[in-house]
C-alpha cells in the first residue's frame, strides 16, 4: 500500500495495484458519515469496435455498454442486487458515459458488506435471453425520456454537428432499433473483453481505514480467478479535422430556443494524457471563462441585449480521442446570438487575454477546486476519469499554478479555429 | 459520532444558526426570508433574488459584481425562491473558500459576510429605487424562466399536477410567479416592497464551516445589527388536513414522445405530527427507493417505465407519484399504482420491505449531514415547523415504526388527482 500526502488541501491518498491488475484507491475523509465507492471500467459507448489477440474483430450495436450496465444488476438468484444493497442500508447506482461505466454505492454503515456486494455483483454477470428482452422495454422508455429532454438534445446535437465518424456522435443509450439487436451472447463478449480487473479502478472515499479496505479487496480478489489480461485493441474510424455538418437544428416542444456552439478540438490534441492533458484542459477552461464566462464583457453585453440569460454556460471536454468546447444556453434569438459571437469573438481571440483577467480566472478556479473537494462523488468520479487518461486529479492545482499567460493565449489560438466551429439549435415546435 | 449541532442565537429579531465543522474546505453562509405565498406578492418575491444580484453601491455594474466574486477565490453566490407549504421562501447562499487551504489568501469569511450584507442591504439605487434597467432586464428573464418550465417535461408535469390538485389554494402558485403580474412591477414599487420584506419578514441566517460562533456573530452583528431591530411578523399557514371528496383526472396534450403520469395524494399529515415518521416509512415503502413497490412493480416486473417513484411535500401534506411511460400504457400503469396503494392499505407489507426502508431511509438522512446545504435545510425545517426533531431522535422514531403504523398511515392517504401529459392526436383516448 502506498500513501501520498497533499499538504495544501490536507488530504491523503492510499493506493495498491493487486496481482490481478485491479487498481485500488482509498481517500479517507475524517468527520464524514458517508462512504462512497465506485467500481469503474474503462469502457464506454465509444468502444464499439474492438479485438483481443487470437479472437475475431467485433463491431457491436450502439448502446450496448449502457445496456450491459443495466443488466449487471440482475443476479443468478433471481433477485436484483438493489435488494441486497437496500438491506445493507446502501444506495446503489450506475452510469455509462462515452468512455466509462461506473457502478457505485453510498452508505453510512456496513461499509465492508456493501463493498463486497459491489465487487461480487460486478464480477458475476448473469444474462439470459429472457432478461435481456425484458430490459428492452425499460431502456426504450429511458431513450424516450431523453427524446423529450431539450437540454440533452441540444447538448448531443453539438457532438453530431462536429463529429462525422467518431462514435462519440452516437447516443450513449443507442436507439430503439439498435438495442433490438442486442443479445445475451454479445453482452458476454463485451463483458469478457472490458470487465477484466486490469481494465478497472476501485475508488473508496469516506470515514474508512485504508489498510482495512485494501485488505478486504485484496482477499476478495484473491478468491476469484480471471484469465490473463490481454491487450484490448480498440478501433476508431478516421475523423476529419474540420467540423462535419456545422449546424444541427431540430424542433422540440419548448418555450424558448436553446443554442449551443463550440470548437472541435484539433486532431493532434485529442490523444494527450497525463499532465499535458490537465494543462490543456485548464488552459482551455480559463480561455472559455475569460471570453464568455459570467464575468466577461461579452457575456454581460449579450445579457444586457437580452440574447442570453443565466442558463448560459461554458465547458470543455477532452477524453480518449475526442474533445470540444461548448458554450450556450437558452436564447430568444439563436440567430442573432450567433451573429454576435461570430462578429465579436475573432477580435477577442486576436487581442488575447490580459494578465489581470488571467490571474482572476486562475484564482477562481483554485477556489472552485477546493469547493469540489467537499464532494466525495466528485472526487471519486473525477479521479477515475483522469486516471484512465494517465492523469492525476491532485495535480490539477499545481498545473494551474504553473500555467503562464503565454500558454493560455497560445492554447486559445490553437483551439478556436472557425473551420472547426459548429452549432446546435433546438427551436420551439408549434404546439 | 455526533450529527450537525447548530448553535442558535439572536441578533435583534434575526435568528442566527452556526455549525462549527472541520470537515469542509469552504464556508457556507445562507439567509432565508419567509413570506406568505400569495398571488399579490409571489412575482415580486420571485424577482428579488436576481435584481439583488445585479449590483451593489460599491460594485454597481454587474461585471464588477461578478469580478468581485472571482476575486474572492471564486466565491459562489446564489439566490432563489421556493415553497415550503404555504410559505414563499427567498434564499441567498454564499460558499467561500476557507483560506487555511490556500496559499497567501486574505481572511475570506469577513469579506464574504461583508459582501453578502452589501448584496442584501446596499443594492445599487437610482432615485430611491432599484436601478430601472436592472429591474426591466430581470423581469424579462423571469418571464423567460416561467415560459421555459415546459422545456423540462418532468418538472412541467409535476407542477401542472400540483396546480390542478391545489386549485384555489395558495400552494397552486408557481414559485417563480406569474407572467401577468410583471407589467405592473417597476423599480420603484419593487424597492418599496423589498424594504417591507427586509423590515417585516422572518429572517434566519446560517453559517457552516471551520469557524467559531463568536467570530460569525460579531461579523453578522456589525452588518445586520441595524436591520435586525425591526419586529417580524408570523407567517400563517393553512392546516394540511384536506379530505378528498372526489378524485380528479386531468389530461393535457402536447407534442411529446413519452407520457408523463403524475398522481397526487393528500397525506393529511404534517411534519409536526407524531405519525410523521410513519409517513416517511410509507413513502419509502411505496416509492422512495429501488426496492420500493413502485420501482419493482411498474419498472422491474411490468417493464413499463424507466422511472417510477414517489416523494413528499412534507409542509403541505402531499405525496406525489411520478413516472414516464409509453402513452398507450396509461391504464395499465394507473392500475398497477392503485394496486400498490391498496396493498399498503391492506397492510400487505413484507418484513423485508420494512427493514430495507428503515435502513435506506436512515442512510439517506445521515448522508445529508455531509453536505452543508442539506444540513442547513434539515435544521431550517424545524425552524419552520416549530418542532424540534434532532436527527438522532428521528432515526430512533423511524426505527420504531411497525407495519401496523404504516398501514394506518396508508388509510389516511387519499388519492386526489391523476394528471397525464400525453401526445397530440392518437385515437386511443386515455381514460381513468
Amino acid at each position: 500500500m502506498q500513501k501520498v500526502d497533499f499538504d495544501q488541501v490536507q488530504e491523503s491518498l492510499y493506493f495498491e495495484e493487486l496481482p490481478n491488475g485491479l487498481s485500488v484507491y482509498v481517500l479517507p475523509k475524517k468527520g464524514f458519515f458517508k462512504t462512497y465507492a465506485t467500481f469503474t471500467t474503462k469502457y464506454g459507448s465509444i468502444d464499439n469496435g474492438f479485438q483481443v489477440p487470437g479472437k475475431e474483430k467485433h463491431q457491436v450495436p450502439d448502446g450496448i455498454a449502457h445496456f450491459l450496465e443495466h443488466k449487471m444488476f440482475e443476479q443468478s438468484s433471481g433477485e436484483d442486487v438493489f435488494q441486497e444493497f437496500s438491506r445493507q442500508g446502501a444506495s446503489a447506482n450506475a452510469f455509462t458515459s462515452f468512455t466509462r461505466t461506473a457502478y457505485l454505492f453510498s452508505c453510512t454503515g456496513q461499509v465492508e458488506q456493501n463493498l463486497t456486494t459491489l465487487l461480487d455483483f460486478v464480477q458475476s454477470p448473469y444474462f439470459t435471453e429472457q432478461n435481456v428482452e425484458k430490459e428492452k422495454g425499460i431502456i426504450g422508455q429511458e431513450i424516450r425520456m431523453y427524446d423529450d429532454n431539450p437540454d440533452w438534445r441540444v447538448y448531443f446535437g453539438l457532438f453530431e454537428a462536429m463529429y462525422q465518424q467518431h462514435p462519440v456522435r452516437i447516443d450513449i443509450a443507442g436507439t430503439t432499433e439498435s438495442i433490438a439487436e442486442i443479445t445475451r451472447d454479445l453482452l458476454y463478449t463485451c463483458y469478457e473483453t472490458f470487465y477484466h480487473p486490469g481494465n478497472m479502478v476501485l475508488f473508496v472515499v469516506g470515514p474508512v481505514d485504508p489498510a482495512q479496505i485494501i485488505n478486504l479487496v485484496r482477499e476478495n480478489q484473491a478468491g476469484k480467478s480471471f484469465p490473463v489480461q490481454t491487450e484490448i485493441k480498440r478501433f476508431f474510424p478516421d475523423e476529419p479535422e474540420q467540423a462535419g455538418d456545422k449546424l444541427k437544428e431540430i424542433e422540440v416542444s419548448v418555450g424558448i430556443s436553446k443554442c449551443m456552439f463550440g470548437f472541435k478540438e484539433t486532431k493532434n490534441r485529442v490523444h494527450v494524457t497525463g499532465d499535458e492533458l490537465l494543462k490543456q484542459e485548464m488552459a482551455t477552461q480559463i480561455v472559455l471563462d475569460a471570453l464568455l464566462g459570467s464575468s466577461s464583457e461579452l457575456y454581460q453585453s449579450l445579457y444586457d441585449d437580452g440574447l442570453i440569460d443565466d442558463s448560459f454556460g461554458v465547458s470543455y471536454t477532452l477524453d480518449r480521442g475526442f474533445g470540444l468546447s461548448m458554450m450556450g444556453g437558452d436564447t430568444e434569438d439563436p440567430d442573432r446570438l450567433l451573429e454576435r459571437i461570430k462578429q465579436e469573438l475573432p477580435r477577442l481571440i486576436e487581442r488575447g487575454l490580459d494578465p489581470d483577467t488571467f490571474e482572476r480566472i486562475r484564482k477562481k478556479k483554485i477556489g472552485a477546486n477546493l469547493r469540489y473537494l467537499n464532494s466525495p462523488e466528485w472526487i471519486a468520479n473525477q479521479f477515475t476519469g483522469y486516471r484512465f487518461n494517465d492523469a492525476d486529479l491532485f495535480n490539477l492545482v499545481p498545473v494551474l499554478e504553473s500555467l503562464s499567460l503565454d500558454d493560455v493565449n497560445r492554447r486559445m489560438r490553437e483551439h478556436m479555429r472557425w473551420e472547426r466551429f459548429a452549432v446546435s439549435i433546438v427551436r420551439p415546435a408549434k404546439d | 459520532m455526533e450529527y450537525a449541532q447548530f448553535d442558535s442565537r439572536m441578533i435583534g429579531n434575526i435568528r442566527v444558526h452556526v455549525c462549527t465543522s472541520e470537515k469542509f474546505k469552504t464556508t457556507t453562509l445562507m439567509a432565508f426570508f419567509q413570506q406568505e405565498l400569495a398571488p399579490e406578492m409571489v412575482t415580486k418575491t420571485a424577482l428579488l433574488p436576481s435584481v439583488l444580484q445585479r449590483g451593489t453601491a460599491s460594485v454597481p455594474t454587474t461585471i464588477s459584481f461578478k469580478r468581485k466574486l472571482d476575486d474572492l477565490f471564486g466565491a459562489v453566490l446564489y439566490g432563489d425562491v421556493f415553497k415550503r407549504g404555504e410559505r414563499h421562501i427567498m434564499q441567498f447562499a454564499m460558499e467561500i473558500a476557507n483560506e487555511q487551504y490556500l496559499k497567501e489568501a486574505p481572511k475570506l469569511l469577513a469579506e464574504g459576510i461583508q459582501f453578502l450584507s452589501e448584496v442584501l442591504l446596499k443594492p445599487v439605487l437610482e432615485k430611491k429605487a432599484f436601478k430601472a434597467a436592472y429591474v426591466e432586464a430581470e423581469k424579462k428573464n423571469l418571464k423567460q424562466k416561467i415560459e421555459s418550465l415546459k422545456d423540462d417535461k418532468i418538472r412541467y408535469a409535476s407542477f401542472r399536477m400540483i396546480e390542478a390538485m391545489c386549485k384555489g389554494e395558495p400552494f397552486a402558485l408557481f414559485n417563480h410567479g406569474r407572467i401577468e403580474d410583471l407589467a405592473k412591477i417597476d423599480a420603484e414599487n419593487l424597492y418599496t416592497y423589498y424594504q417591507d420584506v427586509l423590515s417585516t419578514c422572518p429572517i434566519d441566517f446560517y453559517c457552516v464551516g471551520n469557524v467559531t460562533v463568536d467570530e460569525v456573530m460579531e461579523l453578522l452583528e456589525k452588518q445586520f445589527g441595524g436591520v435586525a431591530k425591526a419586529a417580524r411578523k408570523t407567517i400563517q399557514v393553512a392546516p394540511v388536513h384536506h379530505p378528498v371528496s372526489e378524485e380528479r383526472v386531468v389530461i393535457e396534450r402536447m407534442n411529446v414522445k413519452q407520457g408523463k403520469l403524475n398522481i397526487g395524494c393528500r397525506t393529511q399529515t404534517s411534519v409536526q405530527d407524531e405519525d410523521y415518521p410513519a409517513l416517511l416509512m410509507f413513502n419509502g415503502i411505496l416509492g422512495g427507493f429501488p426496492h420500493s413497490k413502485l420501482f419493482r412493480n411498474v419498472r422491474e416486473k411490468a417493464s413499463l417505465a424507466y422511472y417510477c417513484s414517489s416523494r413528499l411535500e412534507s409542509h403541505k401534506g402531499l405525496l406525489v407519484i411520478q413516472s414516464g411511460i409509453e402513452i398507450s400504457n396509461y391504464e395499465q400503469a394507473v392500475n398497477i399504482i392503485r394496486e400498490q396503494l391498496e396493498n399498503l392499505r391492506q397492510g400487505k407489507i413484507e418484513e423485508q420491505e420494512l427493514k430495507q426502508t428503515k435502513a435506506t431511509l436512515s442512510n439517506q438522512l445521515r448522508s445529508q449531514m455531509d453536505r452543508s446545504y442539506e444540513m442547513i435545510f434539515y435544521h431550517y425545517q424545524s425552524v419552520l415547523s416549530g418542532m424540534q426533531r434532532p436527527l438522532e431522535e428521528l432515526l430512533e422514531q423511524i426505527n420504531q415504526v411497525r407495519i401496523e403504523e404504516v398501514q394506518k398511515m396508508a388509510e389516511k392517504v387519499q388519492l386526489d388527482t391523476i394528471y397525464f401529459l400525453r401526445n397530440r392526436g392518437g385515437n386511443e383516448d386515455a381514460k381513468s
